[in-house]
């Protein structure tokens, strides 16, 4: 019995990359994607606890976002997600969301709210709801719980996220090839292993087309602060930069890139339209379909917990439709890699990998394990600013 | 033809103190309904929901509480400074450092027994806030810098300071062992150190509401019946008269900041030891505590006991809207909502003091003998009517 | 007397009526502030509108301006109905305003205040700039209104500031002026240059409308005198045919003691209470307000300080009252220093301070009459069982002392600025006299009172001095001060510029002395 639990979950995890091993962490699959279950004594026996229908109606499934539904960004792009799932599981399923919720007390109200509505399943966007999962989730064990950008895990807790560091090198490779002088800028949120390996991944990209690029670094300390965002892009332009990426929500980099005549790659949304003439592309993230196997999952009672870090295999993150300044020869070379990362014949972070100061970081061949990915907290070669923010 | 003038009012009888709110509180809900309807969603429906999912259904106002505790403090903050007329908008960076400085005594005497750590922790968040009150105090005392402006420069300076120290630097707050080093976030409480929660008939209440509610009948007493409290009234009413009667303005001024910018600090040592359990820079900084105040002590006209019951409403109102809003009840309808709320009973404060006079507007009616009245004026009717230029701001 | 029975058109059966009020009435909320006021006025003429505060002048000529409008009753100028909506409509109907509380820009110069607010056909071709000048110019000299159009308002004495005010009615070509207790602010010989310009303006054919409650006033200045009180028109009589006695029953409604000798009260031996030496002072502006003051006052003696506003006489009071530094000199109370600045330390050498500044400097406005009676000591016992007020005791206290200085309202948890002036004033003496003072100064005690209050608080003033209290009595209504005061300094900018004996004093002399002409 507890086998054959397994196995589904196991089923189900392949369908999803969630690979059930046992182990703290796994190294990363050549895709990219990958599981990591952490040792939280939690049951391991792969049946859901949690979740289970109750009643006849619609089964009940909510989501706490942290800005509003048409920020044109972040959440916008999680709640697509959700009318995604909606749209497939039909009327068996009713979603809820709230939206603009603060980190803190106040998100614990709103998933009390949630489950005293009925709601078998709650999915929170923002990380800072992480410390207010984890009580509710401990409190309601009869919920399944699941938190985007997280690290936390337990029997009914899940935690889930994309590689954008996959996709970020494909957005580098074209912010390489477009820019000049071979000086790129990177509007950065928050010095963390998430965006650092995020800058890694976007110098090293470039330097596959544009040999010897550099990456000059400029942190805003937060993930949403157009005025910040735009104080950093014009910092970085005066700085003498003439193609910009960006690890931030808003289009702000964009705007000055726009008033600038300089490429720019955005992040998370698709911004092709609003940026016509200096649109490169951007790494974007597809939550539906984990949304909408996750939620079938839960239903059917084979909900598991676990740590899922979704790649360009599985469609989790990709890339948004290419603009006009990126030539054909870059966007041949952007799909080679890509076809490599989906295939598994490609891995970027792998040796030899060089510090800031030209030291041998990882040695050739060696591909770096997902737990120093998660933990990375050093700036390749060619990378201009501190880890440390 | 008529037209409508407003006049000031002489007097405001007591029963519009009363019906002025409650009216209020009505054209609310009608302008409400209205919306409602407009919008397509059910009316009444929506009220009942509001009052059972903010306040009566089990377990709500349980939430309402926790919701309804950083408010009392920050309201508490404003009205004292505002009852002197200082203009303290600061009770959201002192709630900051009152976290700031509750949290490094929390999770130095993480070991100790709780009430050893919980009164430390008051103490220090009280000594944080009205330290960086006084700051302000300072400013204004010796370089004539308005408050207002002041205080507020110092709310982005403080969150600045507590974003550093868990975002930028490994200061003692920063958690970097284990998942910190994943992500920068503060280090947390021991169990011991965090507050404890009592059931009051069955309800579980935050200790720090409690506290707020203890200091909210002290400083009514305090500004009720103390000499301190009658030199503050003094000051507020007419600055050249207390230096006529001696009082010493600018040590009252002080103390009044110091003691406003404490009851924020212990807010922040609340929201440490009640609910986060670790100096959570982002989400204090979205919550907005400090203005919400504001308005927690406007609504509760200054008055201390008042804003124990403003706050517990204003709680139960977010509460309630966060269990309304979804797919079919927009976030910005139930801030509309909120907002109208609001504006009816604050704007009916204003009205209160004048009154609507609509008048006939022809030229031959008004030659009509003039209806007389007997009755004789008293002898502490006010003189001359005054002019409508001269706008005093009554009681 | 009954208001009906006098025709109100007999003293002017000759003239041509310029404003007739019928039947005007205005409430503000249960107060009846016009209760069916007639008011006619003619054209040529000075028409004084008398009354005691409260009764109702200025509500009527606000209608007239076009402040308020009547809640009944018909406005006709120039035996025109007419409906005056707003300030803008009563100028345009010639009606002109000279307010108590001048509207000036400080900044700007008289000829830009003049032509300020000035309507589009007025700014228009008829007067561009040489144009105002020359207008200005030639107005200032038909009446007699010497004002230089280049200065600047802050550069003008009180009484070229309210020129300009009367220029700026004028240049709108107001045929119709009404000045609201326009002599408040001037010395008396800048009254009388206004009493003839105001004559001259009359027998151009315009109307003056004289808004006042000090009788000499209009004895000297109006033809004709309409009395209000509680709100009703009581009489409207020829000057020629009245005197102050007749006026001020009609303004009172009984017949009132009025020429009040007071006579020496001083004991012919006693010893000063209090003496100033040398005293130099800053004022607000910390420029120097007060040179080389010397005084000294004997017990029971009653020491007048006159002077035109601004002089010093503010800053004196301050400085004797005890809240103003002193830079130099030294105050002695019964031979013991002061530390000046000190209000505490004043009071407790028993020198009680009644500010000219009552309702915001002596009184707290919106605090109860009880908070008042406490705040000069409200830090011990009895007032404080400290670090609380004896609110209970405060009250009852509070109670006693309303009834034995007779002010009326409602009880002691009213707001002060509910009370009349008259009755503010009680409450603050009521306090001072309480603290049985040595040394009482009074700053302007009756201004702005009427004339039953007037009689009160002057009584108040005898009766302790005959205590025994010494009293430095500042005043700017220099009836008061002779009437009240065994000896009269007068104040020029900052110096005592004589000491005059009070019997002996005559207008004229302490005129001169006020205008810096010793």
């Amino acid at each position: 019995m507890k086998r054959t639990a397994h196995i589904g979950a196991v089923t189900i995890a392949a369908a999803l990359g969630l690979a059930a091993c046992g182990s703290s962490t796994t190294k990363p699959a050549a895709g990219g994607s990958t599981t990591t279950q952490k040792p939280s004594g939690s049951s391991d026996n792969g049946s859901a606890t949690c979740g289970k229908p109750s009643g006849s109606g619609a089964y009940k499934v909510a989501f706490v976002y942290v800005g509003t539904v048409n920020d044109g960004g972040w959440t916008t792009a999680h709640d697509k997600g959700r009318q995604f799932a909606q749209t497939n599981l039909g009327d068996k399923v009713k979603t809820t969301y709230k939206a603009t919720v603060k980190e803190g007390p106040e998100a614990a109200a709103a998933i009390e709210s949630l489950i005293a509505d009925g709601n078998r399943m709650i999915f929170a966007t923002s990380f800072g709801f992480q410390d207010s999962m984890e009580t509710e989730a401990k409190k309601h064990p009869e919920v399944c719980f699941e938190q985007a950008t997280g690290f936390k895990t337990s029997a009914n807790f899940a935690e889930y996220f994309g590689a954008a560091e996959d996709t970020d090198y494909l957005t580098g490779m074209a912010a390489g090839a477009a820019s000049k002088n071979g000086k790129l800028g990177f509007v950065a949120p928050f010095p963390i292993p998430e965006v650092i390996r995020e800058i890694n991944s976007f110098a090293l990209g470039a330097q596959t087309t544009h040999p010897g690029a550099t990456v000059q670094v400029a942190w805003t300390k937060s993930w949403f602060d157009p005025t910040k965002e735009r104080q950093a892009a014009e910092g970085l332009v005066a700085a003498g930069v003439d193609a910009l990426g960006q690890g931030q929500d808003s289009p702000a980099t964009g705007e000055v890139a726009k008033a600038k005549k300089l490429p720019w790659a955005g992040y998370d949304t698709d911004q092709s339209a609003n940026f016509p003439d200096n649109w490169l592309t951007a790494t974007v993230y597809n939550w539906g379909p984990y949304y909408q196997s996750r939620i079938a999952a839960a239903m059917a009672g084979t909900w598991k917990s676990g740590s899922y870090y979704g790649g360009p295999k599985d469609d989790f993150v990709g890339l948004a439709p290419f603009g006009k300044l990126v030539d054909q020869k870059t966007k041949d070379a952007i799909a080679s890699k890509l076809a490599g990362f989906k295939d598994g014949s490609f891995y970027h972070l792998t040796g030899p990998l060089k510090d800031q100061s030209g030291a041998e970081k990882v040695a050739a061949g060696k591909a770096l394990e997902l737990k120093d990915i998660l933990s990375m907290d050093w700036f390749v070669e060619g990378v201009k600013g501190s880890p440390k923010g | 033809m008529r037209s409508i003038a407003f006049e000031r009012r002489t007097n405001t009888p007591k029963w519009l103190r009363i019906a002025v709110p409650m009216f209020g509180i009505a054209i609310a809900l009608v302008l409400g309904a209205m919306l409602l309807a407009w919008t397509g969603h059910a009316t009444t429906g929506t009220y009942r929901q509001i009052l059972h999912r903010g306040f009566t259904d089990p377990g709500t106002f349980a939430t309402t509480l926790v919701a309804a505790t950083p408010l009392l403090f920050t309201g508490l903050t404003a009205a004292i400074a505002y009852r002197m007329g200082v203009f303290n908008i600061g009770g959201e960076g002192q709630l900051f450092i009152g976290a700031m400085f509750a949290s490094f005594v929390g999770l130095g005497l993480g070991s100790a027994p709780t009430v050893v750590v919980v009164a430390s922790m008051i103490l220090a968040g009280a000594v944080g806030g009205s330290l960086w009150a006084s700051i302000a105090a300072v400013l204004r005392d010796r370089f004539r810098c308005n408050e207002i402006i002041t205080t507020l420069m110092l709310n982005y300076l403080a969150g600045i300071l507590i974003q550093y120290l868990i975002f930028s630097s490994h200061s003692y707050w920063r958690e970097l062992t284990g998942t910190g080093a994943l992500f920068p976030q503060g280090r947390m409480l021991s169990e011991r150190a965090q507050w404890p929660n009592p059931h009051i008939g069955g309800t579980p209440v935050p200790f720090g509401f409690i506290v707020g509610i203890s200091f909210a009948v002290l400083i009514f007493v305090l500004l009720r019946s103390t000499r301190f409290g009658y030199r503050v009234r003094v000051i507020a009413d007419a600055p050249a008269a207390a230096k006529y009667a001696g009082i010493n303005a600018r040590r009252t001024t002080f103390a009044v900041l110091a003691l406003s910018g404490a009851m924020a600090g212990i807010g922040g040592a609340s929201d440490v030891g009640d609910f986060r359990h670790t100096l959570d820079p982002k989400g204090l900084q979205q919550a907005g505590y400090g203005y919400t105040g504001i308005v927690v002590a406007a609504l509760g006209r200054l008055n201390p006991i008042a804003v124990v019951f403003v706050a517990i409403l204003m709680g139960g109102l977010n509460t309630a809207g966060l269990a309304l809003q979804g797919p079919d009840f927009p976030a910005g309808l139930v801030g509309t909502l909120q907002g109208l709320l609001l504006f009816c009973t604050l704007g009916g404060e204003g009205l209160a003091r004048y009154r609507i006079v609509i008048r006939r507007r022809a030229g031959s009616a008004s030659r009509s003998a003039a209806p007389r009245s007997s009755s004789p004026r008293s002898a502490a009717s006010p003189t001359e009517a005054p002019g409508l230029a001269t706008g005093e701001v009554g009681g | 007397m009954n208001p009906e029975s006098i025709d109100v058109l007999t003293a002017g059966t000759n003239l041509v009526p310029a404003v007739e009020m019928f039947g005007i009435t205005k409430r503000f909320g249960d107060v009846v502030a016009n209760d069916g006021v007639n008011f006619h006025a003619c054209v040529g003429e000075v028409h004084a509108l008398l009354g005691e505060n409260g009764a109702g002048k200025s509500t009527l000529t606000n209608m007239l301006t076009g402040i308020y409008q009547p809640d009944a009753g018909e406005i006709r100028l120039y035996e025109k109905p007419l409906r005056l909506t707003s300030p803008r409509a009563a100028i345009a109907a010639g009606v002109g305003m000279v307010h108590q509380h001048f509207k000036l820009v400080p900044t700007f110069t008289v000829a830009e205040n003049v032509v300020l607010g000035l309507s589009a056909e007025h700014r228009g071709v008829k007067f561009r700039r040489a144009a105002i000048e020359r207008r200005v110019a030639e107005l200032s000299e038909r009446y007699q209104l010497a004002v230089d159009p280049a200065k600047k308002i802050w550069q003008l004495s009180v009484g070229e500031r309210q020129r300009v005010e009367l220029l700026k009615v004028l240049i709108r070509e107001a045929r119709i002026l009404v000045l609201d207790e326009p002599t408040a602010v001037l010395t008396p010989q800048e009254a009388d240059s206004l009493f003839v310009t105001l004559r001259s303006m009359a027998d151009d054919g315009r109307t003056v409308i004289f808004i006042s409650h000090k009788l000499y006033e209009v004895t000297a200045v109006s033809d004709r005198v309409t009395v209000l009180r509680d709100g009703r028109n009581i009489a409207t009589v020829d000057t020629a045919d009245c005197d102050q006695r007749s006026l001020a029953a009609l303004m009172v409604g009984r017949d009132v003691q009025f020429d009040r000798r007071v006579g020496t009260h001083v004991r012919g031996d006693s010893e000063p209470v209090l003496i100033a030496a040398n005293v130099d002072a800053d004022g607000d502006d910390d420029r120097g307000a007060l040179h080389a003051i010397s005084l000294s006052l004997r017990a029971g003696e009653i020491l007048g300080i006159a002077g035109v506003a601004g002089n010093g006489q503010r800053e004196l009071g301050e400085v004797l009252g005890g809240i103003r530094r002193i830079r130099s000199g030294n105050i002695d109370v019964c031979g013991k220093q002061q530390t000046c600045g000190d209000p505490v330390a004043f009071a407790k050498s028993r020198v009680a301070y009644v500010p000219e500044d009552r309702l915001g400097t002596g009184l707290a406005p919106s605090l109860s009459i009880a908070d008042n009676v406490a705040l000069r000591s409200f830090r011990a016992a009895p007032f404080a069982r400290p670090p609380f007020i004896r609110r209970r005791w405060l009250r009852s206290h509070t109670q006693e002392l309303m009834s034995r200085y007779d002010v009326k309202a409602p009880g002691p948890e009213t707001p002060i600025r509910k009370l009349s002036g008259g009755n503010i004033q009680k409450v603050l003496l009521a306090r001072e006299f309480e603290s049985d003072p040595l040394v009482l100064v009074v700053a302007s005690p009756t201004r702005g009172l009427d004339v039953g209050a007037i009689e009160n608080v002057r009584s108040l003033l005898v009766t302790a001095a005959e205590r025994g209290t010494g009293i430095v009595l500042i005043s700017e209504d220099l009836d008061e001060v002779r009437a009240m005061c065994d000896r009269i300094a007068v104040m020029y900018e900052g110096r005592i510029v004589g000491i005059v004996d009070g019997e002996s004093a005559d207008v004229n002399t302490l005129g001169l002395m006020m205008a810096g002409a010793t």
